[in-house]
C-alpha cells in the first residue's frame, strides 16, 4: 500500500466540522500561548530553586515570587495546552495517534510527570520559608527535573509524528507487534534544547515585567525591583543568544532536501527572533522601560516561530502527499458558532477578574467596586 | 486502524478505570465546592465572622491544588488513556464534538483566571467583588458540566445523531436533560459534603452549628432531588442498557447496590451530624462521608460506562474500534460488512505483510494479531489481569479451537459483546490462537484453520 493512501485512510471517516485552515490557525495561536507558559513554568521553576540556594535577601524574595508565579504559570500552561492538543487531533489525527500509541506509556507518563511536578512545586512554594526549610529546595529541583522529562515526552511524540515512513518497521519485528508502549523510537535533542533554553529568555522577560509592574507600589522596595528587572534583562539576552546558536544546530538536523533554509516562514521567524534580541540589547540599561516592549516582541517572535514550525510540518508531510486541506469536510456551522460566541463571551467575562487582579497588583488597592 | 497498545497482565481497561475513577473526585468537587463557598462567604461577611473567612481561604487553596490541578491533569489523563487504548474512538468523538470541547475549554480558561484571582485577592478587595469572582468560578465550572454532559450522554443515547450526524442532535440527546439534572443535584451534594468538612474544623461551636446546618440542607436537598432525577434518567436510557445493568452483569448490579447504600448512608450522615448533632460533628466523620459519596459516584459512573457496551460510539463504532453501521449523513460506510467479506488483516496496514493471507504456517501469528485487534481494548491475553480471555474461556468451557470457534460465532448474542469481525478463515485463526492460550500443549490442526475441515 502506498503511504499517502494509508495516511489518508487513517483519517477520521466522518471528516472535520469546519475548514481545516481554521483549526490550523487556532492550533498555531494556542500553541504559541501554551509554549510561552510552558517556558515560564520551566524557567521559573529553575530560577526559583536557583535563587533559593543563593545567599542574599533579594534572592530569597525573588525565589518566593518565582515559586508562587510558577504554580500559576504551570496551571495556565496545562489549560492552554488543551486547545492545541484538541486541534492537532482534528487535522493531524493519523500522525498524532500513531506516535502517541507507539510510546503509550510515555504519553501517560507525561501526565504523571506534570502532576507530580505540580505537587512538588506547591510543596516547595508553601514550605520553603525559613532556614530550617532549606531542604525543601529539593522539591523545587524535583519539580524542574520532572518538567524537563514531560517536555522530553512531547519532543519524542512530535518527532515520531513526522516519520510515517518508519512507523511500520518500528512497530513490527517479524510477525511480532511491539504493543508495549515503552519504546522511544526517535527524538531530536537540538530541537529539545532550543525550547528549554528559550524558557530562560522568556523567564528573563517575565522578571523584567515584574520589576516594571510593581514599580508604582509604595510598599515595594525599589532597589529590589530594579535588581530583579536587570537580572531578568541579562538572563533574557544571554539565553536568547544561546537559543539562537542551538537553533542553528537544530536547523542543520533538518534534511537539506526539504529546502527549509530558504523557506520565507523560517526567515521571518528568524528575523523576528533577531528583532527580539535587539530590543533586549536596548533594554539592558533601563529594563523597566523596555519590559512591555520586550514582552510584546517575545510574543511576536514565539508566534512567528510557531508558524514556521507548522510550515515545516507541512513540508515534512508534503513528502508523503499529505495535506490537511484535503480533509473531508462535513460542515457544521451551528457548533462552530457555539464555540466562537462562547469564546467572545469568555474574553469579556475574564476581563473582569483580570482587571481586578491587575489594579490590585499594580497599585496595591482597588476602588469600592473592586475594579 | 492504528497500532495497538497493551498493558500486559493487567489490562487496558484498568488504565482507564484508574485515571477515570480518580478524576471523579476532583472534577465533582471543583464544580460543587464553590457554590457552597460562595454562600458561606456571603454569610461570613453578613455576620462579620473572621474565623469562617480564614477557613474558606484555607479550603480554597485545597480546592485549587487538589481539584483544579489534579482535576485538570487527570481530565487530560482520560483523554490520553483513551488515545492509547482506542484512538479511533477518541478521534470519532473529537471529529464530531471538537467545538463542544473547545467551548468547554473556554470555561476552563474562565475557571483558571477566576480561581487564582479569588484565592489571591482574599480580604484584599471589596467583599462584593470577591464574592462576584467566586460566583463566576462556580458558574463557569457548572457550564463546563453542561457541555461535557452533552458528550457523555451522547456516548450512551445518541438520539437523532445516528441519522443526521448533527452536533446538536447528539448533544441534546434523550438522556441529556435527566443526566444534567442528576449531575447538578449531586453537585450540591458534593458541595454540601465539602462544606461539612470545612464546618467540622471550625472552633466556634455556634458558627460550626450554623455551617453544618447549611451544608446538611444542601446535601439532603441534592440527594432527594438527585434520586428522583436518577429514576427519570434510567427511564430514558435504552432498554438494552437497562438489561445489561440490571440483568446481564453481576458487576453492575453490585455497583447499583453500592450506589444506593452510599446514598442512604450519606442521608443518615446529613440528618444526624448536620441537623441533629451539628456541634459534635468531627472532621473524621466528615471526611468519611465524603469518601462514601465518592464511592457512590464511582459506582454510578461505572454503571453508565458498562451500559455503553458493546459500543464506544453508539450505533457507529464497536468497542473493538470497528464501524458497524453506515453513517450516511457523513458519508461513512460500515467496515464490519466489508471486513466480513474481505478480511480484517488485508485492511490493517500495521499487520506484517506475511500474515495478510492465512496459510498453514502463519495462522498462529495471524490469530494473535486478530485477537489483539479485536479484544485487548477490554480483555487481557494473559491469565492474570482484567477480563482475562483464557480464564473466561475456561469458564465458558471453550478449550479446543472448534469450541472457541463456536463461542466466537455466538458472541453477538451477548448484549454487551461486539460480534467477531472478519472472514471465516480469520475466525478459525483467532479460535486456534485463543485455544492455544487456554492450553498451550494441545495439538491444533492447520488444515482445519485454513480449509475449515
Amino acid at each position: 500500500m502506498e503511504l499517502a493512501h494509508v495516511l489518508n485512510g487513517l483519517r477520521d471517516p466522518m471528516g472535520v466540522p469546519f475548514y481545516p485552515w481554521f483549526f490550523q490557525v487556532l492550533m498555531v495561536l494556542t500553541f504559541a500561548l501554551h509554549i510561552i507558559f510552558v517556558n515560564l513554568a520551566i524557567g521559573g521553576t529553575f530560577m526559583a530553586f536557583y535563587e533559593h540556594y543563593k545567599k542574599g535577601e533579594y534572592n530569597k524574595k525573588l525565589s518566593g515570587f518565582l515559586a508562587r508565579s510558577s504554580t500559576v504559570n504551570l496551571s495556565a500552561a496545562v489549560v492552554l495546552g488543551v486547545a492545541p492538543l484538541l486541534f492537532v487531533q482534528v487535522i493531524y489525527d493519523p500522525f498524532w495517534y500513531v506516535s502517541t500509541v507507539l510510546s503509550a506509556w510515555w504519553a501517560v507518563g507525561f501526565l504523571i510527570f506534570v502532576t507530580v511536578a505540580f505537587l512538588a512545586l506547591y510543596a516547595f512554594y508553601l514550605k520553603r520559608k525559613g532556614e530550617a526549610m532549606k531542604g525543601f529546595g529539593f522539591f523545587g529541583v524535583a519539580s524542574f527535573v520532572l518538567l524537563l522529562l514531560a517536555a522530553f515526552v512531547m519532543n519524542l511524540i512530535s518527532v515520531q509524528f513526522l516519520e510515517p515512513e518508519k512507523w511500520k518497521a518500528w512497530y513490527l519485528t517479524g510477525t511480532m507487534m511491539n504493543t508495549s508502549g515503552t519504546t522511544i523510537y526517535d527524538f531530536r535533542i537540538s530541537r529539545y534544547l532550543h525550547y528549554i533554553v528559550a524558557s530562560f529568555a522568556i523567564t528573563g522577560v517575565f522578571m523584567m515585567l515584574y520589576g516594571w509592574f510593581f514599580s508604582k507600589r509604595e510598599d515595594m522596595d525599589k532597589d529590589y525591583l530594579h535588581w530583579v528587572a536587570s537580572s531578568g534583562a541579562k538572563l533574557a539576552l544571554w539565553s536568547t543568544v544561546v537559543a539562537m546558536i542551538v537553533g542553528v544546530w537544530w536547523l542543520l538536523s533538518v534534511p537539506s532536501k526539504l529546502n527549509f533554509v530558504s523557506n520565507p516562514f523560517l526567515i521571518i521567524g528568524v528575523l523576528l527572533g533577531v528583532v527580539f534580541l535587539i530590543v533586549l540589547i536596548l533594554a539592558q540599561k533601563e529594563p523597566e522601560k523596555y519590559a512591555m516592549w520586550s514582552a510584546l516582541f517575545a510574543f511576536v517572535a514565539v508566534l512567528g516561530m510557531s508558524t514556521a514550525r507548522e510550515v515545516l510540518r507541512m513540508v515534512y508531510l508534503g513528502k508523503f502527499n499529505y495535506s490537511i486541506y484535503t480533509y473531508k469536510l462535513n460542515l457544521n456551522l451551528g457548533s462552530t458558532a457555539l464555540f466562537l460566541l462562547t469564546f467572545i463571551m469568555g474574553i469579556i467575562v475574564m476581563a473582569y477578574p483580570l482587571a481586578v487582579a491587575w489594579k490590585l497588583g499594580r497599585y496595591g488597592k482597588t476602588n469600592e467596586e473592586g475594579a | 486502524m492504528y497500532p495497538l497498545f497493551e498493558w500486559h497482565g493487567v489490562g487496558n481497561g484498568m488504565l482507564m478505570a484508574i485515571i477515570a475513577t480518580y478524576h471523579i473526585l476532583p472534577c465533582h468537587l471543583a464544580t460543587g465546592a464553590f457554590w457552597i463557598t460562595y454562600f458561606m462567604e456571603r454569610k461570613a461577611y453578613q455576620e462579620n465572622d473572621m474565623d469562617m473567612l480564614d477557613f474558606l481561604k484555607k479550603y480554597s487553596l485545597l480546592v485549587l491544588i487538589f481539584c483544579f490541578v489534579t482535576g485538570s491533569l487527570t481530565g487530560a489523563g482520560i483523554w490520553y488513556a483513551a488515545t492509547v487504548i482506542s484512538p479511533r474512538a477518541i478521534s470519532g468523538l473529537i471529529h464530531n464534538y471538537v467545538w463542544g470541547w473547545a467551548t468547554e475549554w473556554v470555561f476552563f480558561l474562565i475557571e483558571i483566571v477566576t480561581i487564582y484571582t479569588y484565592y489571591y485577592t482574599f480580604e484584599k478587595i471589596s467583599p462584593k467583588a470577591h464574592m462576584r469572582i467566586g460566583l463566576i468560578y462556580a458558574m463557569s465550572a457548572w457550564f463546563s458540566m453542561v457541555i461535557i454532559t452533552g458528550i457523555l450522554g451522547f456516548m450512551l443515547t445518541p438520539g437523532k445523531w445516528v441519522q443526521t450526524g448533527g452536533f446538536f442532535d447528539g448533544f441534546f440527546n434523550p438522556s441529556y436533560w435527566p443526566q444534567l439534572f442528576v449531575r447538578t443535584a449531586f453537585m450540591f451534594v458534593v458541595g454540601g459534603a465539602y462544606a461539612a468538612i470545612v464546618a467540622s474544623f471550625m472552633k466556634n461551636p455556634d458558627v460550626k452549628e450554623k455551617a453544618m446546618k447549611v451544608a446538611a440542607k444542601w446535601g439532603l436537598g441534592g440527594l432527594v432531588v438527585g434520586g428522583v432525577f436518577t429514576i427519570w434518567y434510567f427511564a430514558k436510557i435504552p432498554a438494552v442498557s437497562r438489561t445489561i445493568i440490571f440483568n446481564d452483569l453481576g458487576f453492575t448490579q453490585t455497583m447499583f447496590k453500592i450506589a444506593i447504600v452510599a446514598g442512604v448512608l450519606l442521608f443518615i450522615y446529613f440528618v444526624i451530624w448536620g441537623l441533629k448533632r451539628a456541634r459534635t460533628a468531627s472532621p473524621i466523620t466528615a471526611i468519611i462521608a465524603m469518601l462514601i459519596l465518592f464511592v457512590g459516584i464511582c459506582a454510578g459512573e461505572t454503571m453508565r460506562e458498562m451500559a455503553r457496551r458493546p459500543y464506544l460510539i453508539p450505533h457507529y463504532m464497536l468497542s473493538n474500534q470497528m464501524i458497524d453501521h453506515d453513517m450516511k449523513a457523513k458519508g461513512v460506510t460500515s467496515e464490519v460488512a466489508k471486513f466480513d467479506k474481505t478480511g480484517v488483516l488485508p485492511a490493517y496496514y500495521f499487520a506484517p505483510d506475511s500474515v495478510k493471507k492465512i496459510n498453514e504456517s502463519n495462522f498462529m501469528a495471524a490469530g494473535r494479531i486478530l485477537t489483539k485487534l479485536e479484544c485487548i481494548s477490554c480483555h487481557t491475553l494473559e491469565t492474570s489481569g482484567f477480563l482475562s480471555i483464557p480464564r473466561l474461556m475456561v469458564g465458558f468451557g471453550a478449550k479446543t479451537p472448534s469450541e472457541v470457534h463456536d463461542f466466537l460465532d455466538a458472541l453477538g448474542d451477548y448484549d454487551y459483546m461486539p460480534p467477531f469481525v472478519g472472514t471465516e478463515t480469520e475466525k478459525r485463526a483467532m479460535a486456534a490462537y485463543i485455544a492455544s492460550l487456554v492450553d498451550p500443549n494441545q495439538k491444533i490442526d492447520p488444515a482445519w484453520v485454513v480449509a475449515g475441515k
